[in-house]
């Protein structure tokens, strides 16, 4: 472990670590441009400019490896006047189209020049070297070859972790500019990343354009909800809207990228018509809405006549793998253990179609659920049942009377999923007493029994379980629509209405009995869900 | 000299003028009333207290009174103006109604930047962005909303305007018989047939730098209104009011 000094502090950097990222382990920042912690290392903005004793001139910190004994200064006078000096260069050609660039509020090349330029700008506007402004690259990326400053984050992302490499630097001198060969669509499905890295406004996002000025959105840590691999998400919202889902970098999972699927999956969740409030059959066999109180007391007292009348194994609970675990874990508690009922199971579409979709080796999973390793893990499965297939089949003949069937809508639409919700149908029509919680109004909940509008994700706290094992922490960025609940509340009512005695006025205290009572996550802190989450037996 | 100084603008004797007899007490009074600071009234009074003041002093300020109201009655001076027929010439600074500036070809100088709405204390200004054709423009607004009736007229928005796109007229003259009316769109923001009647107000530059305003005028129309009230058409402005925007 190698000792040296930074402005006079003594400091302790792992072996082979560089400069940069020893500092940036201990909070401080060195200024830089080109240099990303999960790409290579390029060297090229000179930005990270340091003094270091005895070396004759100023050395980059992210190419420099700590020595033993090393003496470095990035605050005298000699460094600022270097970096100060390199900033002017890099401006020298910028638009300076702060008011309408995207970027504005989170660009390096603004907070740099706070912090060291305030210079005045020697080249007037009309002598600057104009470049290409507004290139359309694909369906995530617009370009502005202007604001470059040439870092090459970029050009190094697409070579190293896609490994397409479709964009390069083009022409010479101060004609530099980066772009795709005639202006090819950036057609990869993690091209949304370049956006993220881009220090300044040259690369910004189609999606998120001119929606909102950053400094208006508010952030909350999440997971991605768009599939299993269970990204740690940043999503931006303002006034109940989200308007951006931005990867945090965890290293153990996703480290700082996301994919351009789980990047848009947030749009879904505005689409479509959502369940606003509790619906439940009167004697005209027509859906109105009631109260959460009058729904409760008769979803429990109709669902425990039913078990008096035709045993408890005529109860089906149908989970489903887009909830927290926390909402899986009371759902069990209140089917399983106070109904009594044995017969669970989450999966909508068979394994081996599901085995079909696209996966990569980067990020994408091939299971468009959050959290179907968290529904596993607190056994709601049945082998003995079948799916849902075994399930209408045992409701077909009579074996299962009533149902409680859980169905929060995926982020990422597949075309399979109309089908899905068409067995949902099927089941629903062969019961006799069914109840649906549904975050969006669709056609097949209109033969429910009742019907029960719950949060959706991002509308609510809790732990998703990726496809590893790992637990994560989500948290909630929206309320959700009209009278919509969290799932667990909804099942912490229904628990009360039987008589239960435990009090859960939160996601914390749900979770402190699930690590009590459940198996698989026994032992384990809230505090460990963050990052980088932990991984559970 | 002092006396003169003292003697006020017009040649009208001011109330401590009268009062102070030599010019020791001038120069005492002349150094307090430029200081002003710190002035021992007791210290004052019995300085300056004699028979002879304390008559006369009343009569004296009864004079100034009897003077002001001859002034009055003969119409030398006017403390009131007939309102809204007249109308008293605002400063130049004025923070009244929003006036949005436009380009050479009419279309908005603004950009759609929300440094407006961001400096805005009120949050009154609601601006949806759109893409403009020209990649050098890049991004207009295709919404601009500012509620008339939040709106507390700081003039923060034009100082954060890097665009001169948004300035204030001298109009503060915004009732309106709806809710809906004091919304006011980037339309009426943009063509402001009031304009002429009062002028530029709060204003980065005197005369507007590469940008103009878009002046609709007013089309004449002539309201029904039930009752009593009626409408005072063609009224007299007085002059120095009046704004002609292609000079001013």
């Amino acid at each position: 472990m190698p000792k040296f000094t930074l402005n006079g502090q003594e400091l302790e950097a792992k072996p082979g670590q560089t400069i940069i990222q020893a500092a940036e382990d201990r909070g401080i920042e060195i200024p830089h441009y080109c240099y990303h912690p999960d790409l290579p290392i390029d060297g090229n903005c000179r930005m990270c400019l340091v003094d270091v004793e005895k070396m004759p001139k100023l050395t980059p910190a992210c190419t420099t490896i700590v020595n033993e004994g090393m003496v470095v200064r990035s605050d005298n006078e000699r460094v600022k006047e270097a970096v100060r000096g390199v900033l002017e260069f890099l401006l020298i050609n910028h638009p300076v189209d702060c008011p309408v660039c995207d970027q504005a509020g989170e660009c390096r090349l603004q907070d740099y020049y706070m912090v060291y330029g305030l210079h005045t700008s020697e080249i007037p506007l009309g002598m600057k070297v104009r470049k290409r402004k507004v290139i359309d690259l694909g369906p995530m990326v617009v370009l502005d070859q202007e604001r470059c400053v040439l870092c090459s984050r970029c050009i190094r992302f697409f070579e190293n972790v896609t490994e397409t490499g479709e964009m390069q630097f083009f022409g010479r001198g101060d004609h530099v500019a980066i772009g795709t060969f005639e202006d090819r669509p950036l057609d990869n499905p993690y091209s949304g990343n370049v956006v993220d890295i881009c220090p300044v406004g040259a690369l910004t996002s189609r999606d998120f354009r001119f929606k909102c000025r950053v400094w208006f959105l508010h952030a909350t840590d999440s997971v991605c909800g768009g599939c299993s691999t269970g990204c740690a998400v940043r999503i931006d919202h303002r006034d109940g809207a989200i308007f951006r889902l931005l990867p945090r970098r965890n290293v153990e999972v996703n480290r700082s990228w996301l994919c351009d699927e789980g990047r848009l999956s947030f749009h879904e969740l505005h689409n479509g018509e959502r369940v606003q409030r509790p619906l439940m059959k009167g004697r005209d066999e027509v859906q109105a809405p009631v109260t959460w109180e009058d729904a409760v007391r008769a979803v429990d007292s109709r669902l425990r006549e039913i078990r008096e009348v035709n045993g408890a194994d005529s109860i089906l609970g149908f989970a489903s793998p887009s909830a927290t675990n926390e909402a899986l874990f009371l759902f069990k508690k209140y089917v399983g253990d106070q109904l009594g009922a044995s017969r669970f199971d989450f999966r909508l579409d068979s394994e081996d179609k599901k085995l079909a979709e696209e996966e990569d080796q980067i990020l994408r999973h091939f299971d468009k659920h959050p959290n179907s390793m968290g529904a596993i893990k607190l056994g709601l499965i049945s082998p003995e049942l079948g799916g849902i297939d075994g399930a209408i089949d045992a409701a077909r003949v009579g074996r299962i009377k009533a149902g409680v069937v859980m169905y929060i809508e995926p982020l990422v639409r597949r075309p399979g999923d109309e089908e899905a919700e068409g067995r949902l149908l099927e089941l629903i029509d062969e019961l006799e007493y069914s109840v649906v919680l549904a975050t969006h109004r669709a056609e097949w909940q209109a033969s429910a029994s009742v019907v029960l509008p719950v949060a959706a994700w991002s509308e609510e706290d809790g732990t998703y379980t990726n496809f590893e094992g790992r637990v994560q922490l989500a948290g909630k960025a929206i309320e959700p629509g009209g009278d919509a609940l969290p799932v667990w509340e909804v099942f912490a009512m229904l628990l009360h209405a039987g008589g239960a005695q435990s009090l859960w006025m939160s996601v914390g205290d749900v979770f402190a009995t699930m690590t009590e009572n459940a198996q698989a996550y026994r032992g384990i802190g809230l505090d460990q869900t963050r990052l980088p989450g932990v991984v559970v037996g | 000299m002092v006396r003169r100084f003292l003697a006020g603008e017009k040649g009208r004797p001011r109330r401590d003028a009268l009062q102070v007899q030599d010019v020791q007490t001038e120069v005492c009074a002349t150094f307090m009333k430029k200081s002003a600071k710190v002035i021992n009234i007791s210290e004052r009074a019995e300085r300056e207290s004699s028979f002879a003041r304390d008559m006369l002093g009343p009569l004296v300020g009864m004079g100034l009174t009897i003077n002001r109201m001859m002034d009055n009655l003969t119409g030398k001076v006017n403390a009131t103006i007939r309102y809204p027929e007249e109308r008293r010439a605002y400063s130049d600074r004025f923070r009244g109604a929003h006036i949005l500036t436009a380009r050479e070809d009419g279309s908005p100088r603004c950009v759609a930047c929300y440094m407006c709405a961001t400096a805005c204390p009120a949050d009154c200004i609601y601006i949806e962005p759109a893409e403009h054709p020209d990649p050098l423009i890049e991004k207009y607004p295709a919404r601009f909303d500012i509620d008339m009736l939040r709106c507390v007229f700081c003039g923060f928005c034009v100082d954060a305007c890097p665009e001169e796109a948004i300035i204030m007229s001298r109009e503060s003259e915004l009732c309106a018989y709806t809710r809906e009316e004091t919304m006011w769109d980037i339309k009426r923001l943009m063509s402001r047939p009031e304009l002429p009647e009062f002028g530029l107000g709060y204003r980065p530059n005197e005369t507007l730098v590469d940008s103009t305003i878009k002046f609709v005028p007013k089309e004449k129309e002539k309201k029904e209104l039930a009752g009593r009230i009626t409408l005072k058409e063609d009224v007299e402005m007085i002059p120095h009011v009046t704004f002609d925007p292609t000079k001013d």
